[in-house]
């Protein structure tokens, strides 16, 4: 398992307690509420998320099984990046799809959550775990994730897309 | 990251074509038969045969005979992709928060 990170740090204490999970932590200095507006209002994302390079929100659903996708033009190519909410709850808890055209077949489940350090900071803190479909398709099946039918159904929408 | 999308170069043709997109995502799923994905894809025998030899030029899927049966799953290149994406992944989320962190900097109100 991870080790807590409790200090004040600038940088993103990363560790990596199995192959295929991330796990970051970052201390803001911005109050939680504005750190939920710049990561879930479309106009605010779009100064941020695409690291320097242009990025086109071609779809933002902040809702539970809302879409997403984002469209990143940076030097080496064009790269579309979409997914699904499956947790939307201001202003402390995000969990999204996260897939890269590039990768078909590879969904990374993001959990954020966003504490509120009571003196005007924020502590995110986001684990990735990262599945091929088969994977996630077993897991949805056996229940273990909450609105499991309403997210296989876009998913599987989703990949059949992809695929067609 | 240049050097990262270079690695995958030789993948990418591979990747181009949306049939075989499909054909990964459903090995995905589990190992199929080149007539299961003939028959998923609704498509001849010949014409998956040739998709397939794609992907297995490009080491995204390996194949092997079973009795009469040739088999086919994710290959080398399509694992160490894996690892190689997972990397990518980290790197580019600790990458989108250092710009966070300098977004809510900028766009701080004035006390």
């Amino acid at each position: 398992m991870t080790t807590p990170m409790t200090q004040s740090s600038p940088k993103a204490k990363v560790t990596t307690p199995a192959d295929r999970e991330i796990h970051i932590e970052r201390i803001f200095n911005a109050p939680r509420d504005r750190v939920w507006a710049a990561m879930t209002d479309p106009a605010l994302v779009a100064q941020w998320w695409g690291r320097g390079n242009k990025l086109v929100i071609e779809r933002m659903e902040v809702v539970r099984g809302g879409h997403w996708r984002f469209v990143e033009h940076s030097p080496d190519g064009v790269h579309g990046f979409e997914g699904r909410f499956r947790e939307v709850t201001p202003p402390e808890r995000l969990v999204m799809t996260f897939e890269w055209d590039g990768m078909p077949g590879y969904v990374a489940v993001d959990h954020t959550t966003l504490e509120d350090l009571g003196d005007g900071r924020t502590k995110v803190v986001t684990t990735s775990l990262f599945h091929t479909t088969e994977e996630r398709d077993g897991m949805l099946s056996s229940g273990m994730e909450e609105g499991l039918n309403q997210s296989y159904a876009a998913l599987d929408a989703l990949l059949a897309r992809m695929a067609a | 990251m240049v050097q990262y999308y270079r690695q995958l170069d030789s993948a990418f043709a591979a990747l181009a074509d949306p049939t075989r997109r499909g054909i990964l995502e459903r090995l995905g799923r589990g190992d199929a038969s080149i007539s299961d994905l003939a028959a998923r894809f609704d498509m001849t025998l010949t014409g998956m045969k040739k998709h397939v030899r794609t992907l297995e030029d490009a080491r995204l899927v390996t194949t092997e005979k079973v009795g009469r049966v040739r088999q086919v799953r994710l290959g080398p290149h399509r694992l160490e992709q894996e690892a190689a994406w997972i990397e990518k992944y980290r790197e580019m989320l600790e990458s989108r928060y250092d710009r966070l962190g300098e977004f809510l900097e900028r766009t701080k109100e004035a006390p």
